[in-house]
Parts: structure tokens; C-alpha cells; sequence
């Protein structure tokens, strides 16, 4: 694959010849192509250079997605090129979550995140998962089409820090109420940070469900989620 | 070129008697809406031909494609046994949820039995209209869950401004049509909604309108208020209701679509399948890749409503925007998307069924520069490509997220351009103007020529909205622009508004059934 990939004046480049410092450089490069392979190589590379896995994480992979959203966000990468950046981070994500665990690293964050009852519609959301899994986040994507009880249990299992919910509809989305009311109703709002999001929502209706965010876009959300989950942390 | 006389009767203007088109001229802008509305057409008859941007080889090529999708990779009828029966029983392969269709079933189903045009019944018989064929009937947006303003900007929209939006319907010409959710009323519980919005419809306006689809039970309620209007035999024999029915694109109908499809069918309701594509998200980034698969679903669809109940009216929809490959922002009023229109009109022109699009469809927020421009864009390309159900015609900002009243007031107006230009040319003796020709000779000018006297009032369409003034009049006249002469028509409508008489007896009816239905169940926010 490698030689063959869409490096056409770098193909001769091979990362396990690169210094640690060419290389974090190489694979914020490589994040900003897409390429999943040679981020998880890149990412066992500096495993191996006995990087911990926090380090590779902050430095190789979260600094490379930083540059990839600045880059979206001004209108330079396009949504497929920032998919395929998000797909390459999570390729990496995969080899590091393991070692992170062990090591007691504090987790990026954690995310349960749905489209509610009666509505079929997941573009957006996927994309969000997406977005936050290129923040270097994990998340557990639960679905269209979830009651009450289906987050509740996802919750249960997963003890996100973070819950998301969509809507496309506006016959839907005041179901995020409904789950809402039941977490505060069991005394478990505020064990979870709630951020909801869909064409039809605005600010004003994340507050009147009692969100703790609407977030407008995909791009918005990877903003919002991580600073709410390190301002959570930093509250301790 | 093709040529019709002009039938003044079929245009969107209205036989007007002299009397009251100069008693019009001396009203305010908003007085003129109303006398026009009190004589103003239930279509408009089209007069010149279609648009085309593909030739037969092309679109053979796109229905082949479109079959290959329907028996290679199917379409999925979600969480609804019920029409995975039907299809097994018709012949489709059924995997799962997944139907694969022989080559030719969807097609030889519609071409069966669904009908070429059919008569969409208002309750004033006189707005009953016809949907098909030559004709095309303009009809309100469609869905907003926020309305907008110059004087109160962006909100949720409530049941007072769904009313208000039927009304202005009701008074607008060029609009031939209620509509269906021309906003969400977010103050009424979802599941008691439905009722409110049909009964608007009824009370307020005498054109034809939709009905909800948003359950299967909801359905129910709106044929079972129709039946209160019409008559129990009436509504068996006869569409009275038009209902959307969107695809979950890409390739996949929805249990609450189907349920909704299925009431309506059995009740002999007209549908309107919808494929609702932001094209680069929900179908390919191509127009042809798109055009393939607006087709296959489509077909399933209207197929399934064949199924459902043989001889059921149903139209071809399509909802083709684009998204912004940039941010995955949905786009309006850019040229691929009205290649894809011309291009599925023309599909469901050989297919020989009646078709649903366009609109005056944008992104912007506000009654700007872009709101006019992209909607003109989508509004003239629809009716060139000979669009016979106009869904959003009037009211769309946003990207369909916001219902706005000055917006309302420039589509409506537009609207009614486009039944003058689909009118096409009169060829009549009048018309030739011989006459005046030879009166005014060489060198001088038909202002006041006979001819001119006899024919100057209805000659050339009087836009209510533009300002063709001076540039010292216009200042005179407080410097407005577009948005702001729209907001007073707005507002000058709403107090002229005059409600069309109901029948005392149908009203309390629909308030008992109401008040019963209303009481049955608790009021659910989903």
C-alpha cells in the first residue's frame, strides 16, 4: 500500500527512517492525507522509540487533528478530505487506547451518542462521531431511533462523559426533553455532560430541554466536546 | 416553438372585469391581492413546451441504471412487515428488510394502474384543482420549524403563525394551493399537532391542502376531518387530501412514510413519493448518479402504493439539493441541482405520472439579495421543466428551516410571473395587433394608440412588490427596499383577510371531533 499511496513526490519516504522529530511532522502530514496506514505505522514506530502513549498521542495524533479542523474551519479541507483525516487518527487511536488505559492517562472522553425515538436520520450524527473519534475521542454510537431506556442502558455500559443526542425532526426532537427529565428524575443528570444538536434545534432549545450545549455543526461539537470534558476534569 | 391561444380564464391572473381591475389599481398593493384572490385560477394550464436537457438515449440510460439499482442493491422498507408481504407476494425478492426488484416490476405497476393526472377536490369546488398532465399548481413551503420577520427576526413558529401563513395563502393568487405544514406550530404538543394544522386548513382557507404524516394514526384523523368536509362517500371516490411522503434516501422508506403511504392509499388519498437528496450526502456528487437513483426510488415507492391499493394517485417527487462538499452545508439555487430537476421531470414525464418539485428554494437567512436570486433560480427552472406539483413555492428561507413573511410576499409574487410566462403567446387577432400597427405607422408611439386603451391593463404583469420608480420617487417613498414593501404587504393582507365561509355545522363538527380525539389520549412530546 505504502509505496503505492498518494504521496507521488514522497514515495520514497520511509517512516522508520525518519527521527522523532521528522516523523511527528511526517504523520501530522500523513493525518492531513488520510492515511490510515501510515498513521498506525507512524503511531507503532514511536511506540517502539519507547514514546509513551500519551506523548504519541498529544504530539503526533491530537496536534495533527488540530491543524486538520483549523484547515476545515477556514474552508481548505473539505468534509470527505476531514472524514478520511478522522478515520486515519482513529486507526491510530485504536493501537493507543489499550496503553492509555493501563497507564491511567485520563481518557480525551467518552461518548454515547444517538439519533432519539421516532427518528431515523443519522447523517449528522455520524458525522459527529466521527469528528469527536478525530478528536481523539471514543465513542460508542448507539444508533437511530433510541428511547429512553436504550440511552439509559448505553450509559449504564459505557459511562460516557459525554451524551448526544439527534434529531432531525421537529416532531422528534422534543424527545430530548423526555430523556432528560428521566436523568434528572433518577438523579443522574449530572453525572454526564448532554450536548444535543439536528437541523431543526437552536440554542434557545438546548437550553429549554436542559442541554448542556447545542452544538450547530460536526466541526462545533469536536470544539465544544473536549473543552467541556477537560473544564469537568479540571472541576475534578 | 409551440403556440397556444391564450385562455385568459386558465392563466394564473383571472378573468377580471375592467370594474375591478381599475378599482384594484386604486387599492394599496395588499387590496389588489384580494380582489385577485376572489378570482384567481385553480392551475395554471401550461402553454409552451418543456425544457429538456436530456435526449432519449440519456434517459434510457439513467432508467437502465436506475433497474440495475432496484435488482442489484434494492431499497430497504424499514420496522413495516406489511410491505414486505406485498412485495413478496408481487415477486420481489425479500432478504431481511431488503427488497430486490425484477427488472420492469416497479415500472409495470405504476404504468398499470397508478393515473396520469387525477382532481385534487378543495371544498370551494371552484379551487378544486387538477395534478398532471399540462398543468402546474403552486403550493406553499413546506415544513419550517421557525418563521421570520423583519420585525421580530428568527423564532419557533407557532399555531398563530401557521394560521397566518394559510391565510396569506388564501389571499395570494398565484398560490393554488394550502399546502400542508407550512410551519411547525413547536407550541402545540407533536402528537395532538396534526389536528390544528388540518383544521387551519379548513377553517381558513377554501384551496385545496395536505394532510399529516407523521403517524399512521395522525393520518387517520386527517382523512376522518376530510370525511367531516366531504362526505364518507365522497372521500372513497375522490382525492380531497395530498400527503408527503419523503424517502429516508439514500434507498430506504421508513416505518412512519409507510404507515402514513399505506392509510392514504387505502383511503384512495394522492401521495407523493418523495426522494429527498442533498446530493454529495444522500446520492452520488453526480447529476446522472442522482438522476438513478431519484428514479429507483420513486418507482419502489409509488410501486408500493400500487400495491397498497391499485389505481391510488400518486406523484413522482423530488427533493434534489446539493450539500457543500466544504462544510456539508446544504445548497440552493446552484445550476446542478436544476439539472437534475429537468432531468427527473423529464424521467417522470415517460413514466406518465405527475411530478413534484422545486420551489422557491435558498439558503439565506434573511429576505436578501441571495433569498431572491436562488429562489428565482429554482422557481423558473421548475416551471420550464414542467414541475406540476410546486411544493415550497412560497415562504422557503434557510434552507427550509425558517418560514419567512416577506419572503412569502416576493415568492407569491413570483408565482404569479410564472403563470404568465407559462401562458405562453397569445396568437389571437388582438394579440397580433395588426390594428394598432397600421394606427401608429412610422415614428410615433402606442401609448395612446386604441389598441393600447383596449388592451393595457392586463397587458404586462404588475409586479405588487418591485419598485420601478424614479430614483427621487422611491426616496419620497421612505427609500424601502424589497423587504421591507413586503413586510407591509404582509401585514396589509392579514387585516384585510376575510375568512371564506364554512358551514356552521361542518365547523362545530370538526371542533367536536377535535375535542373528542383531543381528549383520548395525553398530550405526548413525540
Amino acid at each position: 500500500m505504502t509505496d503505492q499511496n498518494t504521496h507521488p513526490e514522497d514515495e520514497e519516504i520511509i517512516l522508520a527512517e525518519l527521527d522523532d522529530g521528522e516523523l511527528v511532522e511526517q504523520m501530522h502530514e500523513d493525518l492531513y492525507d488520510g492515511l490510515k496506514e501510515e498513521i498506525v505505522e507512524g503511531t507503532s514506530i514511536l511506540l517502539a522509540r519507547n514514546w509513551s502513549a500519551d506523548k504519541v498521542l498529544n504530539e503526533a495524533l491530537v496536534e495533527g487533528m488540530r491543524i486538520v479542523g483549523i484547515d476545515f474551519r477556514d474552508g481548505i479541507l473539505f468534509v470527505p478530505e476531514v472524514l478520511l483525516a478522522a478515520n486515519a487518527m482513529k486507526g491510530g487511536m485504536e493501537l493507543l487506547r489499550p496503553l492509555l488505559s493501563e497507564t491511567g492517562v485520563k481518557p480525551i472522553g467518552k461518548m454515547v451518542i444517538g439519533t432519539v425515538k421516532g427518528d431515523i436520520h443519522d447523517i449528522g450524527k455520524n458525522l459527529v462521531g466521527m469528528m469527536l473519534e478525530g478528536a481523539g475521542f471514543e465513542v460508542f454510537d448507539i444508533g437511530i431511533n433510541n428511547s429512553v431506556e436504550d440511552y439509559f442502558e448505553a450509559m449504564e455500559k459505557h459511562q460516557p462523559d459525554i451524551l448526544g443526542m439527534s434529531a432531525l425532526l421537529t416532531t422528534t426532537m422534543p424527545y430530548m426533553k423526555v430523556v432528560i427529565d428521566e436523568m434528572v428524575k433518577q438523579g443522574i443528570r449530572d453525572d454526564y455532560i448532554v450536548l444535543v444538536g439536528g437541523a431543526p434545534l437552536n440554542e434557545e432549545f438546548g437550553r429549554a430541554v436542559g442541554a448542556d450545549a447545542y452544538c450547530r455543526d460536526a466541526a462545533q461539537a469536536a470544539d465544544v466536546a473536549p473543552a467541556m470534558v477537560r473544564a469537568r476534569q479540571a472541576r475534578g | 416553438m409551440t403556440v397556444k391561444p391564450q385562455n385568459r380564464s386558465d392563466s394564473g391572473r383571472g378573468p377580471r372585469g375592467q370594474a375591478s381591475a381599475r378599482r384594484g389599481r386604486r387599492r394599496g398593493a395588499a387590496g389588489k391581492q384580494r380582489i385577485a384572490a376572489a378570482d384567481s385560477a385553480a392551475w395554471i394550464e401550461r402553454g409552451i413546451p418543456h425544457f429538456e436537457v436530456l435526449n432519449c438515449e440519456a434517459l434510457e440510460l439513467i432508467e437502465h441504471n436506475a433497474e440495475t439499482v432496484l435488482a442489484e442493491i434494492g431499497i430497504e422498507f424499514r420496522e413495516f412487515p406489511h410491505a414486505l408481504t406485498l412485495w413478496k407476494e408481487a415477486g420481489a425478492e425479500v432478504d431481511g428488510e431488503r427488497v430486490r426488484f425484477p427488472r420492469g416490476l416497479c415500472r409495470s405497476l405504476v404504468q398499470a394502474t397508478a393515473p396520469g393526472e387525477f382532481r385534487q377536490h378543495a371544498r370551494n369546488p371552484r379551487r378544486s384543482t387538477i395534478i398532471g398532465g399540462d398543468r402546474t399548481v403552486l403550493v406553499p413551503a413546506y415544513g419550517p420549524p421557525f418563521v421570520h420577520d423583519l420585525d421580530k427576526g428568527r423564532r419557533y413558529a407557532a399555531l398563530e403563525d401557521f394560521r397566518n401563513f394559510v391565510k396569506l395563502a388564501c389571499m395570494s393568487p398565484g398560490l393554488h394551493h394550502s399546502g400542508g405544514t407550512v410551519c411547525e406550530p413547536v407550541d402545540v404538543p407533536v402528537n395532538k399537532r396534526h389536528f390544528d394544522m388540518v383544521y387551519s386548513h379548513i377553517k381558513y382557507s377554501d384551496k385545496p391542502f395536505m394532510g399529516s404524516v407523521t403517524h399512521p394514526e395522525r393520518a387517520k384523523d386527517s382523512v376522518a376531518m376530510a370525511k367531516i368536509v366531504f362526505g364518507d362517500e365522497f372521500v372513497a371516490n375522490n382525492a380531497v387530501l395530498i400527503n408527503l411522503i419523503n424517502a429516508n434516501s439514500p434507498l430506504t422508506f421508513d416505518a412512519t412514510m409507510l404507515g402514513a403511504a399505506t392509510v392514504y392509499a387505502e383511503s384512495n388519498q394522492a401521495t407523493i413519493i418523495s426522494p429527498f437528496l442533498l446530493a454529495g450526502a444522500m446520492s452520488p456528487v453526480t447529476i446522472a448518479g442522482t438522476l438513478t437513483q431519484i428514479l429507483a426510488e420513486a418507482l419502489a415507492g409509488m410501486a408500493y402504493v400500487q400495491l397498497v391499493r391499485p389505481g391510488a394517485p400518486v406523484v413522482f417527487g423530488s427533493f434534489a439539493a446539493a450539500v457543500s462538499m466544504q462544510s456539508g452545508a446544504p445548497t440552493f439555487g446552484t445550476p446542478e441541482p436544476s439539472l437534475i430537476l429537468c432531468g427527473a421531470a423529464q424521467l417522470a414525464r415517460r413514466l406518465g405520472v405527475p411530478f413534484r418539485s422545486g420551489g422557491g428554494l435558498c439558503a439565506a437567512k434573511i429576505p436578501d439579495a441571495q433569498a431572491a436570486y436562488e429562489a428565482a433560480n429554482t422557481l423558473q427552472t421548475s416551471a420550464l421543466a414542467g414541475v406540476n406539483f410546486m411544493l415550497h413555492t412560497a415562504g422557503w428561507l434557510e434552507g427550509g428551516l425558517a418560514m419567512g413573511y416577506e419572503k412569502f410576499v416576493m415568492d407569491a409574487d413570483q408565482a404569479n410571473m410564472l403563470a404568465v410566462l407559462l401562458g405562453g403567446v397569445d396568437l389571437s387577432e388582438n394579440a397580433q395587433a395588426l390594428d394598432a400597427l397600421r394606427e401608429v405607422g412610422p415614428g410615433a408611439h402606442f401609448l395612446g394608440a386604441a389598441h393600447t386603451l383596449a388592451n393595457f391593463e392586463s397587458a404586462f404583469y404588475r409586479s405588487s412588490v418591485a419598485d420601478n420608480n424614479s430614483f427621487e420617487q422611491w426616496r419620497q417613498d421612505g427609500s424601502l427596499d424589497t423587504a421591507r414593501r413586503a413586510n407591509v404587504i404582509w401585514k396589509q393582507m392579514l387585516r384585510d383577510y376575510e375568512a371564506p365561509p364554512l358551514d356552521p355545522a361542518i365547523d362545530e363538527a370538526l371542533l367536536e371531533f377535535m375535542r373528542r380525539r383531543k381528549s383520548e389520549f395525553e398530550d405526548r412530546d413525540y
